[in-house]
């Protein structure tokens, strides 16, 4: 894939009038750190782009290179996080860098941020292009289903997809079709409810290989509603159903969170970095249960 | 016939255009031109050699396409200081014995440059996690450490002679 036009447009209109217009060819580019993985080799090593190899055939295939027409997002007002009190919105050209540096009583985010890629990458890369492409160690998208976001999207009028919605499979092919993510809406984390999150890596600023991220509601001891969600060492980020239904209805303490964690069999894990099935089912039990602590101490801490 | 793209940003001060190809990266215009500070490491968003300045923000080069440079500044280390009026961080690494064999250094001075720049007195955590996106093999990081924590004792000196005085 090579860039062969950039189209700058000023407003979320023109942007997906311009997807709209190239199809296929289009491709929005926000921060463009995952611009990378979608290149050739011999780009990354700042070379002219050779045509593809055909491996079956051992020699360079006859097929034209894949083209782009690149369409910057980087003037487009969709900067900042605001709070009306109903929620936080967050324009989705916002930087993980404002998003590790933005604090307020009823947010929790920032956790999840400031323990994703390195400083130079959380400057550049925008919450937009880092949940619009969705690879299996991002952690983003795990810490928005648990947070139950809610995403504004512009297609032919402005619409709304739940996170459980928005990530039920990869969004940049639900996007195919010009739609365009606006905001990222977080709801606040009330009085009664807790954060939890907890991801293996092997260097702090590495891939994750583990993400697990929880959101608790209690009620007098109880926890009254659960949303657990992981990552890393599945093939896509997902809520884990079979845990939250260990968890609903029961006293929020450490058998509960013992007895969840065990939900996690059953679940097609799939570790990296050669972690056998045993080694990454344990990493997932210790992952779920250290989360689910941790988010009983955030919601304890506030009262 | 290949596509060019026309564009222009503020590099170390100066207004510049290029004509270039829309694929390539910020870290290969910037060598092409000369600039051999930022060093094409790992090119993959790793090492952090390539590091400069956008706006004020640190950023990889290597991973930067040159279109969203258009209309920014760009400061690469030459930008910063050099032999005869080092920046005082340049300064402070060569005092901490920090540097060894210096592939690392340019992007350590654009990363703490920019680290000083936003925040007047960062804790230790702070000074990690702004520093984390860049690899030292030769050092271990603790003398990067100490340069960076000189430059802020300097600071802080000043700034409390300036309120003795003031």
């Amino acid at each position: 894939m090579r860039i062969g036009a950039v189209k700058r447009p000023a407003t979320p209109e023109q942007a997906r009038d311009l997807a709209r217009e190239h199809g296929a060819q289009a491709l929005y580019l926000a921060g463009a750190t995952s611009l990378h993985f979608l290149t050739d080799a011999s780009q990354k090593l700042g070379k002219e782009a050779k045509r593809p190899i055909d491996k079956n055939l051992g020699k360079e295939a006859k097929r034209p290179i894949d083209k782009k027409v690149a369409i910057l997002l980087d003037r487009l007002d969709l900067r900042g996080i605001s709070d009306d009190g109903r929620r936080y919105c967050i324009g989705a050209m916002t930087s993980l860098a404002e998003l590790m540096n933005f604090r307020a009583q009823r947010w929790a985010f920032h956790e999840t941020v400031r323990r994703t890629a390195t400083h130079q990458i959380r400057n550049i890369s925008t919450i937009g292009g880092n949940i619009c492409r969705v690879f299996p160690w991002c952690d983003l998208p795990v810490a928005l289903l648990a947070l139950d976001a809610q995403m504004l999207l512009l297609g032919e009028e402005r619409y709304s997809l739940s996170a459980d919605d928005f990530f039920a499979s990869q969004p940049a092919r639900r996007l195919a079709n010009g739609d365009l993510l606006l905001y990222v809406e977080l709801p606040p984390l009330a009085a009664h409810m807790g954060f939890g999150y907890r991801k293996e890596v092997v260097t702090l600023s590495g891939f994750s290989l583990m993400t697990v991220a929880v959101r608790l509601c209690l009620e007098q001891g109880a926890i009254s509603s659960a949303r657990v969600a992981a990552g890393g060492a599945l093939p896509f980020p997902r809520r884990l159903s079979q845990v939250e239904d260990l968890l609903v209805g029961r006293p929020a303490a450490p058998d509960t969170f013992v007895a969840a964690a065990e939900g996690v069999q059953g679940i097609p894990w799939k570790g990296r970095e050669d972690w056998s099935d045993a080694y990454t089912l344990q990493v997932a039990k210790v992952a779920v249960h250290d989360a689910l602590q941790r988010a009983l101490d955030f919601a304890q801490r506030r009262n | 016939m290949a596509t060019r793209l026309t564009l222009s940003f503020t590099l170390n001060g100066a207004v510049r255009s290029f004509e270039t190809d829309p694929n390539e990266r910020l870290l290969d215009l910037l060598r092409r031109e000369g600039l051999k500070g930022a060093k094409a490491g790992c090119r993959e968003g790793v090492c952090g050699a390539c590091t400069v300045l956008l706006d004020s923000r640190a950023v990889y080069s290597c991973l930067l396409p040159v279109c969203l440079a258009d209309g920014h500044r760009v400061t690469t280390v030459e930008g910063i200081g050099d032999q005869a009026d080092p920046h005082p961080i340049q300064k402070a690494l060569v005092d901490a014995g920090a540097v060894q064999c210096g592939f690392c250094i340019p992007g350590i001075v654009v990363s703490a440059k920019a680290l000083l720049d936003e925040s007047a007195r960062p804790d230790d955590e702070e000074i990690c996690e702004k520093m984390d996106g860049n690899l030292c093999r030769c050092t271990g990081y603790e003398k990067t450490f100490a340069a960076i924590k000189a430059v802020l004792a300097a600071r802080q000196s000043l700034d409390d002679e300036g309120a003795s005085h003031g």
